[in-house]
């Protein structure tokens, strides 16, 4: 995997998790609407991201980062067509399962990929890049959301969110071939 | 072969996706709505906003080919589902809200039904003017507060009737009528207190009165004093212009002490212009977290009287316009909770009868542990049977009570049982209550409070006799 194509994918990623998540909350409040509920999907979410966070990490050494995102990018791209229909409590609950297995997929397999990309660099460097430039991408997609929402309905923004995690598996699926080349152009390389 | 797997799966998403739009937006298109009650969740067929008088006639007239049904909503806080009906089109009147004619000397005003009053107080403050009988908040819509035939703290203005002089009705067969007491007069009672069965009441014109100042004067007394009281002190004493009252819920006193506000007229009118600026809504922390304590314990409810009493004391003295004292705060009562929700009651009971009505109250109440009541505020309502369904059968006091119940069904049945108990403790002191709230009383309580009740359902279906109009308080006592 290129480290330009995992930046690309990693930022629609985030972008899309940005515009989903603000009003994800607003979805919440209609679905069940006292606090200790919304205390609840908040706690499954993370309490099923610290189960699977010690699976996830044997998979990605096992299997590879790579498919690891892909497999998080089409799950979310999947997953976010099931929000704009939910209306009962158990379905947030049960969304916020999936929701914090997946998350820590892409939080865990984010930071692998970093770690085994910087390796022998500089690393803080690196990551910093890194944050900022999945950080400008949320923060310009959490604006013009607002704007979105004033327009659209809610539901939109959550096909919106699908369509990108969609093309953010798209991308990392297109740079297998090219990692390809680029091995064999780096074997050219080495042979030479 | 790894791109037919790709193609495969991106026509899997596409159909996935797309089922998923249209699952979706058949759902936005049949929205669930709900009453400020939250009690009666309802699916209607949409949600239509309001914009002007030609739109909603042709929506009226074109729905007598399709058969649509109609509901009308302003600021939902009707809590028995007056505001909408499954699977009717329920109109949101809030965005129909311009002013439309301003008579300073005349003293009269014309608003679309979707005004608040607040948005009238902000009008004709700088005029020196104000409205003559609204309730004591003012974020309702006129439309609404002429549909529930409201009340308020005033007790010199008559009743709300009295201060409409005319309005404009778009009836179930889509023509449009003006209303006034000499105008179409048999309509005019029957539309004020109509609660929306009789069509979309489109503009008001309303008589409106000087805004003054009145200087506050409060007092502690025993719920055996109050009706001497009232007589004595202020219904004979023309310089009070408003009143209201409480009576504690407190269980170190419970349903015994009082205290009153009274509003006077004040000596000094030169001062008004010093206080005669709206006043907004100040911050709500104090009493919203003492209101939420007395929900959770008696201890609580104890220490919210003591607050409130004390409270009381200090504002003696002191000086309000008309406008202001008619804005007072409603914010801290908002409360948000998943399971649970506040409803109100409000009971009328003849002035001489108030002693042995609150000890027949207090009795029935003292067995019910469970009834969480969090507040009884009482005012004066003249009597005034202008309108078919009036509750003030006499000169009666007011009492409002708001109850912290549960929403679910057991809890629902809990509530309706004591509810029943308090009306029947109400009627048989010649009382009435109130109806815009939850179908909690019986077909029989409804009878022996509003006797003209079979004479208004006749009317209501003589006028629009393919129910154009509807709501849940007609589907459960009108059919």
């Amino acid at each position: 995997m290129t480290y330009q194509r995992f930046i690309v994918s990693q930022s629609i990623v985030i972008m899309a998790s940005s515009i989903v998540f603000p009003f994800y909350i607003l979805l919440l409040r209609n679905a069940g609407d006292s606090y200790s509920q919304f205390g609840w999907a908040y706690g499954m979410f993370a309490l099923s991201a610290a189960f699977f966070y010690p699976v996830i990490g044997r998979f990605s050494d096992r299997i590879g980062d790579q498919l690891l995102l892909i497999v998080y990018s089409w799950a979310m791209t999947l997953l976010l067509l099931l929000f704009p229909l939910v209306t009962e409590v158990w379905q947030v609950y049960l969304l916020q399962i999936l929701m914090g297995l997946l998350g820590a997929v892409q939080k865990n397999t984010e930071k692998t990929s970093l770690v085994r990309h910087a390796e022998n660099k500089q690393v803080g460097k690196e990551i910093g890049k890194y944050h900022s430039w999945t950080g400008i991408g949320g923060a310009i997609a959490i604006i013009l959301t607002g704007y979105l929402a004033d327009f659209l309905t809610i539901g939109s923004i959550f096909y919106i969110a699908s369509l990108m995690y969609m093309a953010s598996g798209l991308v990392l699926m297109k740079k297998t071939k090219l990692s390809k080349k680029a091995i064999g152009d780096m074997n050219k390389v080495s042979t030479k | 072969m790894k791109r037919k797997i790709l193609f495969l799966f991106l026509a899997a998403y596409m159909v996935c996706f797309f089922s998923s739009v249209s699952v979706y937006q058949n759902s936005i298109s049949s929205p669930v709505v709900s009453d400020k009650g939250r009690l009666l969740p309802v699916q209607v067929k949409s949600v239509v906003k309001a914009e002007d008088r030609k739109q909603l006639q042709k929506l009226i007239k074109d729905s007598n080919q399709v058969n649509d049904k109609f509901s009308i909503a302003g600021m939902q806080h009707s809590q028995g589902g007056h505001t909408y009906y499954p699977n009717a089109i329920m109109l949101d009147m809030r965005d129909y809200d311009q002013i439309l004619d301003f008579d300073p000397k005349q003293k009269e005003i014309m608003v679309q039904s979707g005004a608040t009053w607040d948005d009238i107080q902000k009008h004709i403050n700088p005029y020196g003017l104000a409205v003559k009988v609204m309730q004591s908040q003012n974020i309702f819509t006129v439309g609404g507060a002429l549909s529930v035939n409201v009340h308020g703290r005033d007790i010199r203005n008559d009743a709300l009737i009295d201060t409409v002089k005319s309005f404009r009705l778009l009836a179930p067969d889509g023509r449009i009528l003006n209303v006034s007491k000499t105008e179409n007069a048999a309509l005019f009672p029957l539309v004020i207190g109509g609660y929306g069965l009789f069509g979309v009441i489109l503009d008001v014109t309303l008589k409106l009165t000087d805004d003054e100042l009145y200087q506050m004067r409060t007092k502690m007394v025993d719920y055996q004093d109050y009706p001497g009281y009232f007589k004595d002190e202020i219904k004979k004493n023309p310089k009070v212009k408003m009143h209201l009252a409480r009576i504690s819920v407190a269980p170190k006193n419970f349903l015994k002490d009082m205290y009153i506000t009274d509003y006077l007229l004040a000596d000094d009118q030169s001062r008004y212009k010093r206080y005669s600026k709206l006043k907004n809504e100040g911050i709500v922390a104090v009493p919203k977290f003492f209101l939420g304590m007395s929900r959770y314990s008696d201890w609580g409810k104890n220490v919210f009287w003591e607050l409130q009493k004390n409270y009381s004391k200090r504002l003696d003295g002191s000086f309000e316009t008309r406008n202001n004292v008619m804005r007072s705060e409603s914010a801290f009562m908002e409360y948000e909770s998943g399971p649970r929700t506040e409803i109100l009651q409000e009971y009328f009971v003849p002035v001489d009868q108030y002693p042995g009505y609150i000890d027949d109250l207090r009795s029935v109440l003292k067995q019910e542990k469970d009834f969480n009541l969090l507040n009884i505020t009482v005012r004066f309502v003249e009597k005034n049977e202008k309108a078919v369904l009036s509750y003030a059968k006499d000169d009666m006091f007011a009492l409002v009570l708001l109850i912290n119940q549960g929403r679910s069904t057991a809890e629902r049945k809990e509530t309706e049982r004591v509810i029943r108990r308090m009306i029947d403790v109400t009627l048989k002191h010649d009382g009435s209550y109130y109806l815009p709230y939850y179908h909690y009383p019986t077909q029989g309580q409804l009878k022996k409070a509003y006797p003209r009740i079979d004479e208004f359902f006749t009317e209501k279906t003589k006028f629009d006799p393919n129910d154009r109009f509807v709501n849940l308080f007609y589907e459960e006592y009108g059919k």
